[in-house]
């Protein structure tokens, strides 16, 4: 038995959750590494015709998504004291 | 203390009265006195899709759709509404999200947003 298949919609959905949630990390490095792991996976999957493997990537990628809501709320406890160089406006 | 007292006695602070200020001053919590004009939305939003990296710069105009003009798929159309968000410090919900397809649309939204900076 397989899940239902994502929509498009759900997909792109998905693709803009897990945007939004890297901005709610403290700091620059993970935020930046989170849409560009965001960005490179949903890339990757996009030629994906099977519908068991569109499945898994789509659940494959709730979940990471899941991780990355909990981890936001730790990673804040512990933002870190200064900003990146990379952050400032005028270098 | 009978100094104290004495000094007291005799210091007077002259009363002024604040002076009248003005209309738009006053609106102290108003977020429409700084609000941005079309003009300048325009600019940004178009400069804003000519920085992402796969899109021609000189193709770029107040009226161009992002996946039938400049040849991008969906996922660099979310791209770019994110971009527009960061840019504007807004959250656009998902549903407006999604009709955003065009620069005249992204425009036409951030200039009507009343929280858009």
């Amino acid at each position: 038995m397989t899940p239902p298949l994502p929509s498009g919609p759900e997909v792109l959905s998905l693709f803009r959750s897990l945007l939004r949630v890297a901005h709610n990390f403290p700091d620059y490095n993970i935020r930046e590494y989170i849409k560009r792991r965001t960005i490179d996976a949903f890339r990757q999957n996009r030629t994906l015709s099977d519908s068991l493997s569109i499945s898994s990537a789509f659940s494959e990628g709730k979940s990471q998504l899941d991780v990355a809501k909990r981890q936001a709320v730790v990673y804040s406890l512990y933002a870190p004291p200064l900003k990146s160089v990379m952050e400032l406006q005028n270098p | 203390m009978a100094l104290r007292a004495a000094v007291l006695r005799h210091l007077r602070v002259p009363i002024q009265t604040a002076p009248w200020r003005g209309g738009a001053s006053l609106r102290l919590m108003s977020s429409h006195d700084d609000h941005i004009t079309k003009d300048e939305v325009i600019d940004r939003v178009l400069s804003v899709v000519k920085d992402f990296p796969k899109v021609d710069p000189s193709k770029v105009s107040p009226d161009v759709h992002f996946q039938k003009d400049l040849g991008l798929d969906s996922l660099d159309n979310v791209e770019i509404v994110m971009a527009l968000e960061e840019e504007f410090k807004l959250e656009i919900p998902d549903k407006e999200a999604v009709k955003i397809d065009s620069t005249h649309l992204a425009i036409e939204y951030i200039s009507n947003h009343p929280m858009s900076s």
